[in-house]
């Protein structure tokens, strides 16, 4: 079978692969290398569950071959917190009520996260923009919403802090 | 007042860390060595005799393991909550499109998909049935051989021709409601597989592992006890994994094979083949007095339930009991007829029938107060049912009754209050906006004449936790973290101590279905019925090694206190030693529901008791060049008895009223001739972060219900239900056009504006 090579950076590893080039970025981090916290709600490109961070940009694993991220940095919702310390996105979701049944969550924090690192106070139209791809059926958005503005203040606090 | 440690407060859900992290495993993640692939062929044809399947091609496909037809089903070929006619593999006929024909075990899921395409059908086409009323002509083409009426239901109650002939307003219409879709976001899938005691496991998210377990042994001819099943977690519910999905075949694959299969549905064969909302067609004929007061309602509901029975029969009776609204009625004459069509397959969805009676009796009367000339809180309030009042049905509403306290609610709320000046505050020449209220009652548990029991086993562990196990599983309604608060509270324990096992027949035990809006309820009850057994018996304990009367030990935090003394005992001491002694760290508890005081023949599960109640209001904006409407705010007061879980309840009705706003304003399945035309989540759309209020108000309107735990109800279900009405109210409000028909589209509300009708 043909197969390609591609070296990646996963959540602050170095990763290497030799796949199908078939695949996309989500079945290979879901299927080949287990980190299942990535979701797929469509396969397609329409749901958003699949959201993670490509050099920083929320881009759907679902519609990404997996020879485009050669050479370029991949953060899964497993690589978010770090050294045991949730990301305050993380923290404000749980604190809010952010989650109902999580389908979504993985894919909803890694688009705001890519929002709050290109504009770290953000208003509440930017945020639903930011998250009107990724589809959430129980919560309505409005805790989600409100999560996001709460991460943004805690990090704005942070930030002032240090 | 009641003082709550935990009931009422603020507390992030239990399962939240592990969702936020993406360290939870839902059941469609798991993977194992040796995993097969399994796929399911799908019928052709809406509606079709099968004259041959060819599958030779496809087994000899390399990576074929087995190619499954109904020969392969060891026990019964159907399945089904109420009766099993639906089979797990057809045999000699099809009837919607997502029927299962064939299916392929395989190495892979590539060669899987290559070899579904090698099975050959011979189908012969029949007439497709697609409208239900049509089909209900004994003349029609028939779905089932037994007669396309699946079921009926009629209700009289006082005399209807009575009521009419005092009546000073008739007023008279037809409804039409849509095919909504679950789309929950984790679609169907899981695996199955032989552990190493020889017992079938079944891993598929779902809403009832006890009964996924007896369905599945009867498919498989297997004792119960050689299956288990394994419900959660669930990446959504909503009523669409209620009945079996891709169990039965999914199980057959792995029995067969005798090797560990996984399966897991694209979102197009999850639409095609999923349950869906039942469309209904409403005809209601409604009296009133000069004055607002109702004095009889005829209705005639007819529902599409598709391809198989399922859980029509129960959703038509529920939209029956519900039909006349929250309101005294003293004359009714009702009936429901659940058909089969050709139309996909329609079965348990949040709110159960009770959407779109309620979209018809609110528009209803809406109609009749401007007629009247009346506000539409005074007609509402003069008809208002009350603890104590006769219901539309003929049973007494002796449970707790908070619907004018909801009302009253919304009635105060600043959206209604201020609604003239937020209606003017428009800034475009072309938009118009309005304001409209409707109001519900959601009967809660299943009724009359169906077992509805609950159970719950608490135990302490020997490192000082307490374990609640309770079967009905999480399917993101928050179950887990309102019954770690229940126990939690009567035990009088830190929160964090408490562990919640759910949906699964080896760990929990059969508390029924997370369905109804009687999850928090009916499991609440029995961890009560539970801690009120093993409490006691942990105190008594502590107090022999204490040295003090148990009366005067406290359960507090993560020990057993004697303030006489100031000396205490840990819970995880105490667990220790009571394995050390051998005696009792645990019990269980049962609880079983309170039923009406009549019962409904020919219904399922009629009349209920409890009751939530609920008023909802909405502002919309109308673009009057497009027809779109937009939802500016909403307010919900809902009654649901005492609030458990507030973060968790709060969640509920606001995505609720945003499921409610999708059903009514853009949600529909579109299925023409048996073929659906939606099929995806680009053509299927529901509202993103981009199309919600701009502020929505939760009013939780505390009215304690006697029976339940601490005083709470149900919620689930009531929090979607009249804010539809309230949006297409809204719309009238706005641009003086009334929708009969919904989703009220861009394209409907254009029409209704240009005086066309063009459904």
């Amino acid at each position: 079978m043909n197969l390609v090579e591609v070296e990646f950076t996963l959540n602050g590893k170095k990763q290497k692969v030799t796949v199908p080039p078939r695949l996309t970025l989500l079945e290979v981090i879901r299927e080949h290398l287990g980190l299942t916290g990535s979701k797929r709600g469509c396969g397609k490109g329409e749901c958003g569950a699949c959201t993670v961070l490509l050099d920083g940009q929320a881009v759907l694993a679902c519609l990404t071959l997996i020879s485009q991220v050669e050479g370029r940095e991949v953060t899964t919702i497993e690589g978010l917190a770090k050294d045991g310390q949730l990301d305050p996105l993380q923290e404000a979701f749980v604190e809010e009520g952010a989650i109902q049944c999580g389908y979504c969550t993985p894919g909803m924090i890694l688009s705001a996260k890519a929002l709050l690192l290109k504009n770290p106070t953000p208003d509440e139209e930017e945020i639903k923009t930011a998250i009107a791809g990724n589809l959430c059926r129980c919560t309505g958005y409005v805790k989600i919403v409100k999560a996001v503005e709460k991460a943004s203040r805690k990090m704005a606090e942070v930030a002032a802090h240090d | 007042m009641t003082e709550f440690k935990w009931v009422g407060k603020v507390v992030p859900r239990i399962d939240g860390v592990e969702k936020a992290t993406g360290r939870l495993k839902y059941l469609t993640d798991i993977g194992l060595p040796g995993l097969l692939h399994g796929r399911i062929l799908r019928s052709k044809y809406p509606h079709a005799l099968i004259k041959r399947i060819d599958t030779s091609r496809a087994e000899a496909l390399p990576g074929v393991v087995k190619v499954l037809t109904y020969k392969d089903v060891p026990g019964v070929n159907g399945f089904g909550i109420i009766i099993p006619d639906q089979p797990v593999f057809c045999r000699d006929k099809v009837r919607y499109v997502g029927d299962a024909v064939a299916g392929v075990v395989a190495e892979n899921p590539v060669v899987a998909e290559e070899a579904l395409e090698l099975i050959a059908v011979e189908y012969e086409p029949l007439p497709v049935v697609d409208d239900p009323e049509a089909a209900m002509a004994e003349d029609a083409p028939r779905v089932h051989e037994k007669g396309n009426i699946h079921q009926e239901v009629h209700v009289r109650h006082g005399d209807v021709a009575a009521g009419f002939a005092e009546a000073d307003l008739i007023v008279e219409n037809v409804y039409h409601t849509s095919r909504q879709m679950h789309t929950f976001l984790e679609t169907e899938g899981g695996l199955a597989f032989f552990d190493e005691e020889g017992i079938l496991n079944v891993w598929v998210g779902s809403q009832y592992p006890q009964r996924d377990q007896l369905q599945l042994a009867r498919i498989l001819g297997l004792n119960p006890r050689k299956i288990r099943v394994v419900s959660s977690p669930t990446g959504g519910g909503f009523g669409g994994k209620d009945e079996l999905t891709i169990q039965p075949q999914l199980a057959v694959m792995a029995y067969v094979t005798r090797r560990p299969v996984k399966m897991w549905l694209s979102r197009e064969e999850s639409v095609i083949s999923g349950w869906k909302r039942h469309p209904m067609k409403l005809y209601y004929k409604t009296g009133f007095k000069k004055d607002g007061t109702l004095v009889a309602n005829e209705i005639k509901i007819v529902a599409d339930t598709g391809a198989y029975a399922s859980l029509g029969g129960p959703v038509v009776s529920l939209a029956v009991e519900s039909s006349c609204g929250p309101y005294r009625i003293p004359n009714t004459k009702i009936d429901g007829y659940c058909v089969y069509t050709n139309n996909g397959v329609a079965g348990a969805f949040r709110g159960f029938g009770v959407p779109q009676v309620t979209f018809a009796m609110e528009s209803q009367m809406e109609i009749a107060r401007e007629k009247l000339g009346l506000d539409p809180v005074t007609i509402r309030k003069k008809n208002l049912l009350q603890r104590g009042d006769v219901a539309p049905l003929g049973h007494t509403m002796t449970a707790s009754v908070g619907i004018l306290n909801t009302l009253e609610r919304a009635e105060a709320s600043a959206l209604w209050q201020n609604r003239e000046q937020l209606k003017a505050a428009v800034d475009k020449p072309w938009k118009k906006r309005g304001v409209g209220l409707a109001v519900a009652l959601q009967g809660t548990g299943l009724g009359v004449g169906i077992p509805d029991y609950g159970a719950a086993i608490v135990e302490l562990t020997e490192d000082g936790h307490f374990i609640v196990r309770v079967g009905s599983p999480e399917i993101g309604q928050g179950n887990l973290t309102a019954y770690a608060i229940t126990a939690a509270e009567a035990l009088g324990c830190d929160l964090g101590l408490v562990r919640v096992v759910s949906g699964d027949t080896k760990n929990s035990p059969d508390s029924g279905t997370s369905t109804a809006s009687r999850s928090a309820y009916t499991g609440g009850n029995a961890i009560l019925d539970a801690v009120a057994k093993l409490k006691p018996k942990l105190l008594a304990v502590a107090g022999q090694l204490l040295g003090r009367p148990p009366a005067e030990l406290k359960l507090e935090g993560d020990r057993i206190l004697a303030p006489a003394t100031g000396r205490s005992l840990t819970l995880a001491e105490l667990g220790r030693y009571l394995r050390e002694k051998g005696l009792e760290y645990s019990a269980r508890g049962n609880f079983v529901w309170p039923t009406a005081d009549i019962s409904i023949e020919g219904a399922e599960g009629l009349p209920h008791l409890i009751y939530t109640f609920i008023t909802q209001v909405a502002l919309v904006e109308v673009d009057t060049l497009t027809g779109k409407t937009q939802v500016l705010q909403t307010v919900t007061a809902l009654d649901a008895g005492r609030v458990l879980n507030r973060q968790g309840l709060e969640g509920q009705a606001e995505g609720g009223a945003v499921m409610g706003a999708g059903y009514v304003l853009m949600e529909d399945t579109i299925i023409e001739k048996g073929y659906f035309k939606t099929t995806n989540l680009s053509t299927y759309i529901i509202p993103t972060s981009l199309d919600i209020p701009q502020a929505h108000e939760v009013e939780l309107v505390e009215v304690l219900e006697e029976t339940g735990p601490y005083g709470a109800k149900g919620a689930g279900e009531a929090v979607m239900v009249p804010i539809g009405p309230a949006i297409v109210s809204a719309i009238h409000d706005a641009v003086g056009v009334r929708l009969f028909e919904i989703p009220a589209t861009a394209e409907r509300v254009y029409h209704g504006l240009r005086g066309e009708k063009r459904d």
